[in-house]
């Protein structure tokens, strides 16, 4: 059964007439990785938008599990079900790094006994070691500061990860080990692993590979 | 419990900030603490002589109509100023009232005697008289006595100026004790009978017209008391009469029972105490209704009143309407201080947001913050302000009592010829304002002050999450991006 369903999804801006996105269908499972690509202002982070229930579409509906996320609360759907990779971090940046994990933890109940040893581990499995990890964010470079967006997307153990550009800020060694990363939650962990990103390199990974164009989301791999 | 971890993290990484909006708070609250503190001390003082004072009720003849009065029935420069006379039964009469608890009633008559020396007799008698007839440039001359007769007047044995020696007080009509100094001089033993001669004056509508009818008084000598008062009330006239050694005290009725309609010669006084302050407006109208001539004013002491309590009611009104000041300025500073602190917090809410924190528990984070700040500016301003408020005190009553006097005295000189005086018996002249207040930090001033601070905090939090129910997370990340 797929985990996400997209039916029939258009999307406006407001105060607009054109449509972004036009009658998007498109079932997202388990144990697959796909990427979306497309130029820029395609629609690609808008989808995404949609999808992480920040943002909702004006027509069609988003299930998840079975059920639309017009019946869920979105914002334990944020919370729990969906961890997200923004293409621009946003961390708290007066924060430190595994502060910024423990509060996604936090705020989404997880039951994990020892939250700090958990947020120093995942933020070791990410590349970034005890010492960074106690660094405001401010203090982090780039990739740094994307590695920490990772790891916060997978403290709360979603269902689905979201990733926009999450190479993007990364050097060639790193992005592989954060390839590796997402590749084995989607193959090893069963989660559904959303990625939209200009980089071959990432598409090379993928089980399934979309294209936006024109408003249209087609199958071209 | 996480919200308040994360509100206590907030708070100093936020330090700048923080104690800007500490800085205010602690201002808002010592002013507050120091308001209160003033306040609620010089409430229940106040309170207290209020009372005092505005309980006991007293009947006085206004000057102003009684001179108003004399004026009309003049004649050839001549009048006569003087208050009409109210029977004894009549004042009884008025102390017959529901908004009563209590009535005491005092009279007073000159005496003389052919066989009992009075002390300070060399200096002479002197007069009783209620009224002065006043008669183009001279006076009359009235009666003089060597002593005088003090009916129910016992307060100084309760103040421990005077004490029994020997004997006992007097219960009965006739009965009467007498100083020691009296009893020594003239050998007076306890069951003595004295005999005593006293005048009731009858005026006519004119000057010329008064008649005198004498009375006669035998007493029982029931006790001997010490006596040490002053002898004479300081700056006043010296002379047998004003000798309170030569004070023969016995009780009321028997002073009265000389009385005869419409004959002057004994004063009496009578104090009425009502249940209530607010209840002295309604006994007015009953006594007026039960015949009280209008030329006499029902009156409370109110001067003592304002001399003692004047100073702390100003100081109260200063404090707290400097705490009001404070409130309404501080309260406009937190508001603006929050909102532009919602502002620069937007990308953090944002991000909140996102990571699916709901709007209510990023208000309650924010409100936490706030109410931290809120509770440790409470207990340095719990401290701080408990020991200014004294000083503070102490420097603004001082401010209070001189211009209390300065007005007083400006007042004092308002010119004019004083035509006679009529003594409030309530009124105490030489009532000595309050120049120390111990101000205290009680348990209805805390609780008070500690609602003042959740009141900010509040404010200042609602300023907050009415910004936050508007922001969108999208719409701020997309801002920022």
């Amino acid at each position: 059964m797929s985990v996400l369903v997209l039916k029939d999804i258009s999307y406006q801006y407001e105060g607009t007439k054109k449509s972004v996105l036009k009658n998007i269908n498109v079932a997202f499972e388990r144990r697959k990785v796909y990427t979306i690509v497309g130029k820029s202002g395609a629609g690609k982070s808008t989808l995404l938008s949609l999808i992480s229930g920040l943002d909702v579409c004006v027509k069609g509906e988003i299930l998840y599990e079975g059920t639309s996320l017009k019946a869920l609360d979105r914002d334990d759907y944020r919370a729990k079900s969906i961890g997200v990779i923004f293409q621009s971090f946003n961390l708290l940046t007066n924060a430190t790094a595994v502060e910024n994990i423990l509060l996604s933890m936090n705020i989404s109940g997880s039951k994990i006994k020892d939250k700090k040893a958990f947020a120093y581990e995942l933020l070791e499995k990410v590349g970034i070691d005890r010492e960074k990890a106690g660094r405001k964010i401010l203090k982090l470079s780039g990739g740094e500061q994307q590695r920490v967006g990772i790891a916060r997307a997978l403290s709360h153990n979603p269902d689905v990860i979201i990733a926009d550009e999450p190479t993007g800020n990364l050097d060639r060694d790193t992005e592989a080990d954060v390839l590796k990363v997402l590749t084995s939650l989607a193959h090893d962990e069963g989660k559904c692993v959303i990625i939209v990103t200009h980089s071959r390199k990432v598409t090379s990974i993928a089980d399934e590979i979309w294209g936006i164009n024109d408003g249209k989301l087609l199958l071209m791999h | 419990m996480y919200i308040l971890q994360n509100a206590f993290h907030n708070i100093l990484r936020n330090r700048g900030r923080n104690i800007l909006l500490g800085a205010i708070i602690f201002v808002i609250i010592i002013a507050s603490v120091v308001a209160l503190m003033i306040n609620n001390t010089t409430k229940g003082i106040i309170d207290d002589y209020k009372s005092r004072f505005s309980s006991a009720v007293t009947i006085i003849p206004n000057m102003e109509r009684m001179r108003d009065e004399a004026m009309k029935n003049s004649s050839g420069g001549r009048m006569r100023i003087m208050a009409p006379v109210i029977p004894s039964e009549q004042y009884v009469e008025f102390g017959n009232s529901d908004y009563l608890y209590d009535a005491v009633y005092r009279a007073s008559t000159g005496l003389n005697s052919d066989n009992i020396m009075a002390i300070d007799a060399k200096l002479g008698g002197g007069g009783s008289t209620t009224g002065t007839i006043v008669s183009g440039g001279t006076m009359s001359t009235p009666t003089s006595y060597m002593f005088s007769l003090q009916g129910n007047r016992f307060e100084d044995f309760d103040e421990g100026l005077r004490d029994l020696a020997e004997g006992s007080m007097p219960k009965n009509k006739n009965e009467c004790i007498i100083s020691s100094d009296i009893a020594e001089l003239n050998g007076i033993s306890v069951g003595d009978i004295i005999s005593f001669t006293s005048e009731l004056a009858y005026k006519g509508e004119t000057f010329t017209d008064t008649t005198y009818i004498e009375t006669y008084y035998e007493l029982t000598v029931v006790g001997i008391y010490y006596d040490a008062t002053d002898e004479y009330n300081p700056g006043g006239q010296q002379n047998a009469y004003t000798n309170r050694r030569n004070e023969i005290l016995t009780n009321y009725e028997t002073v009265v029972a000389q009385m005869q309609p419409g004959l002057s010669g004994i004063n009496i006084t009578a104090t009425y105490y009502v249940e209530n302050p607010d209840m002295i407006d309604a006994f007015a109208e009953e006594l007026y209704a039960k015949g009280l001539d209008p030329i006499f004013d029902v009156t409370t002491d109110e001067t003592s009143y304002n001399k003692i309590v004047g100073p702390v009611e100003g100081l109260k009104n200063i404090s707290i309407s400097f705490m009001i000041i404070v409130m309404i300025f501080g309260g406009i500073i937190i508001a603006l201080l929050s909102s532009i602190a919602i502002r620069e917090r937007k990308y953090e809410i944002g991000v909140l947001r996102a990571m699916g924190m709901k709007k209510h528990k990023v208000a309650l984070s924010l409100w936490s913050e706030i109410l931290i700040i809120t509770c440790l500016c409470l207990v340095l301003g719990l401290g701080i302000g408990t020991l200014v408020a004294q000083p503070i005190t102490n420097l603004l009553l001082v401010q209070q009592i001189e211009a209390a006097e300065s007005v007083a005295s400006t007042a004092g000189f308002s010119g004019g010829m004083m035509m006679g005086s009529v003594v409030n018996p309530v009124a105490n002249s030489s009532a000595q304002p309050l120049e120390n207040i111990d101000i205290a930090l009680g348990f209805n001033t805390i609780l008070e002050i500690i609602g003042i601070a959740l009141l900010l905090a509040s404010f200042a939090g609602l300023v907050s999450i009415s910004k936050i129910t508007k922001y969108e997370p999208i719409k701020i990340l997309m801002e920022r991006n």
